[in-house]
């Protein structure tokens, strides 16, 4: 677990092996209707190996219902997800903490390290609570500060040494060093041939961190590309 | 499997850290059980009933020697709350639903009462509806016992009337005092006749005191005769040390299923929306959980508390038996059976609980949709089958958990009633899972 390089801001380590940019997981022409409204409308997207993607756009653009159709966790109304060969391990941290608040962090890792049919689920749950910083948490999920709920969710969502990390909104809610050990992660996984999409309305955030940018308004892409070749126009679109 | 066995026991777990919860699930139904017990019990015990008195009825009737206080006995009648009111009033409470009935004595009630030559009658209005015909059965109640007393009464007049006849002495009718001879002096008097030299009239002495001795045995049986046909069928009311109603079978069994519907049909109800409040439902449903097996675990927890939560109620209740020493005692043996039985109404509310919870959503809605819907489920239950519309009790889990609860504990023979009903319970469950199924996916949505 290596930390941010200088010169790259807190961009992660691109990894230099062969092969990494196989695409682990594509989204085909995504449409998600929420009744009348449509969240998403027509968006393809791909997810390679050892990227970071960031998608960018301002609240209510669709970054959340993307995340979370990639994730499986939602249904398109029209599209589909096609997973790589072989397929790949999904990690998703949602916005909003996932997890139970009656169960401290351990046992709420615990937990889902049960239910993904790991082995060893308390040695799975000390490791990954030491990776966030929560290792010596014993109150429940519920009395933990924003903060380090939002730790717990990135725990639970990294279980397993997933493929591909959805991360969405991940430092909204994180301090300075949160921060700072999120992205640690990140590059981590990268590192590791994985691929990471983490959504954000932070556009400094997203060009310093991220290989490629996907801006999303109104459920559509308007800019697909590498932040180098962003104009600055976008900036105007949400400043 | 794995996954719904993870999931009971994390949800054991949170309502194991929830003591208030786990108290409130305990109490507040039995609470609930025995309340609407009360209710059921006592509701409609008084109804008020204007009483319209035109002048007819008496402050105080006389009939031999007794007096009646029939004023006052109509005004403190046991069996309704007698409002003593003018016609006007009764019409215009009647119609607002006030009183649930008036009772009018017209004018001539005394004097035809006095006179007896025919039945005095008194004028029961009642307003259509399903207390009406609970009024009128408390109405006939009370002039039943009225009648009874007053029927008394003129029998002891009418065997003083006859002792008179039969001893002799002064007595009244009316205003008109008379004196009588009486069988019995009359006999003597025969006999003395008889002793006459003259034999005409020594034969007819005899004749006719073999009539009047005939004729004194016979009344001397009026009085049995009177008593017997007054009473044709005697009831003889018993007090025996048997159960009270609290203590009873039949309460035993609706403490239960009141007590399961209201636990496990909010609790099935809290927990499917518990998880989507917690956010994870996202999280499960994608590869981890099935919604099919989420809400097969709901299902089975719900289904497991009611059941710990029944068997417990029973315990307590036979403990209080035994300690009571009640007559028949607890069938602590039949509690396995009744284990079955608590589970299966258990699942059948529990899929209710869990149904509603599907189609509120939230876990705010989905528990006061839960709460405002136990009553009326409970109470659909309890519709009889003389109703037109009594086919609507057998879709509610409730009758038939009644019904299982009392077969299992103390039918001889409960088989037959344990498997109809726990079909019924069965299929109502699994009618209510596949609604629940259909409607889940958007919970994730």
């Amino acid at each position: 677990m290596g930390a941010a390089r200088a010169g790259e801001g807190d961009r992660p380590a691109a990894p230099q092996a062969a092969g990494e940019t196989r695409v682990l997981l594509q989204g085909r022409r995504l449409v998600r209707r929420f009744g009348s409204h449509t969240a998403l409308a027509l968006v393809d997207v791909e997810v390679r190996a050892g990227e970071v993607v960031a998608l960018v756009g301002p609240n209510g653009a669709g970054k959340s219902t993307l995340l979370a159709i990639l994730a499986g966790a939602l249904r398109p109304s029209e599209g589909s997800v096609v997973a790589g060969d072989p397929r790949p391990r999904v990690g998703w941290v949602p916005q909003r903490p996932a997890q139970y608040g009656h169960l401290t962090p351990r046992e709420n890792v615990e937990l889902f390290a049960r239910l993904e049919g790991m082995s060893g689920p308390a040695a799975q749950a000390e490791r990954i609570l030491r990776e966030v910083g929560l290792e010596a948490e014993a109150r429940r999920a519920s009395q933990l500060s924003v903060g380090n709920q939002q730790r717990l969710n990135l725990a639970i969502g990294l279980l397993g040494d997933p493929d591909v990390l959805l991360l969405d909104e991940p430092t909204a809610s994180l301090d300075p060093k949160g921060r700072r050990r999120l992205w640690e992660l990140v590059a981590q996984a990268r590192r590791n041939a994985g691929g990471i999409v983490f959504a954000t309305h932070d556009l400094a955030e997203a060009r310093r961190v991220a290989d490629r940018l996907l801006v999303l308004l109104d459920g559509r892409i308007t800019f697909a590309g590498a932040p180098a070749e962003e104009d600055g126009r976008l900036a105007e679109v949400f400043e | 499997m794995r996954s719904i066995v993870v999931l009971l026991r994390k949800d054991a777990r949170v309502l194991a850290r929830s003591p208030l919860l786990l108290t409130a699930l305990v109490v507040y139904p039995l609470l609930i059980a025995v309340l609407v017990g009360l209710v059921v019990r006592y509701a409609g015990e008084r109804p008020r009933v204007a009483l319209v008195d035109e002048g007819g009825l008496p402050g105080v009737l006389v009939i031999g020697d007794r007096s009646f206080h029939l004023q006052e006995r109509f005004e403190q009648a046991k069996e309704v709350e007698l409002v003593r009111m003018p016609a006007g009033q009764a019409n215009d409470e009647l119609r607002t639903g006030e009183v649930l009935a008036a009772l009018v004595v017209p004018d001539d009630f005394a004097s035809e009462l006095r006179g007896l030559r025919e039945s005095p009658r008194i004028v029961l209005r009642t307003t259509k509806g399903g207390l009406g015909t609970r009024v009128v059965e408390k109405v006939r109640s009370l002039v039943y016992t009225v009648n009874l007393e007053l029927q008394q009464a003129y029998i002891d007049a009418n065997l003083a009337a006859l002792e008179l006849v039969l001893r002799g002495g002064s007595g009244t009718i009316g205003e008109t005092r008379f004196s009588l001879l009486g069988l019995r002096n009359a006999e003597r008097e025969l006999l003395r006749l008889e002793a006459s030299g003259n034999p005409a009239v020594r034969t007819r002495a005899k004749q006719l005191r073999q009539f009047v001795q005939d004729l004194r045995g016979a009344v001397e049986q009026v009085g049995d005769f009177l008593r017997a046909t007054a009473n044709p069928v005697q009831l003889v009311t018993e007090s025996r040390s048997g159960r009270t109603w609290i203590l009873s079978a039949q309460a035993q069994a609706y403490a239960l299923a009141l007590a399961l519907a209201f636990v496990t049909i909010l609790l099935g109800a809290a927990a499917i929306t518990s998880e989507r409040e917690e956010h994870v439902l996202g999280r499960l449903v994608r590869g981890l959980v099935s919604l099919r097996a989420l809400l097969a675990e709901k299902v089975v927890l719900v289904t497991l508390v009611g059941a710990l939560l029944g068997l417990l109620l029973a315990v307590v209740f036979g403990l209080i038996v035994e300690v009571g020493g009640v007559s028949g005692g607890q069938p602590w043996s039949r509690l396995p059976l009744l284990a079955l039985g608590l589970a299966l109404a258990g699942l059948s509310f529990g899929a209710f609980g869990v149904l509603l919870g599907t189609l509120a959503r939230e876990a705010g809605t989905a528990t006061l949709i839960a709460f405002l819907l136990a009553l009326p489920v409970t109470l659909i239950g309890l519709v009889p089958e003389s109703v037109t519309w009594s086919w609507l009790a057998g879709l509610s889990p409730f009758g038939h958990a009644v019904r299982l609860f009392t077969s299992a504990l103390y039918d001889a023979h409960p088989a037959r009633s344990v498997v109809a009903e726990g079909a019924w319970l069965l299929g109502l469950g699994t009618t209510f899972v596949a609604g629940a199924r259909l409607g889940a996916r958007r919970l994730v949505e």
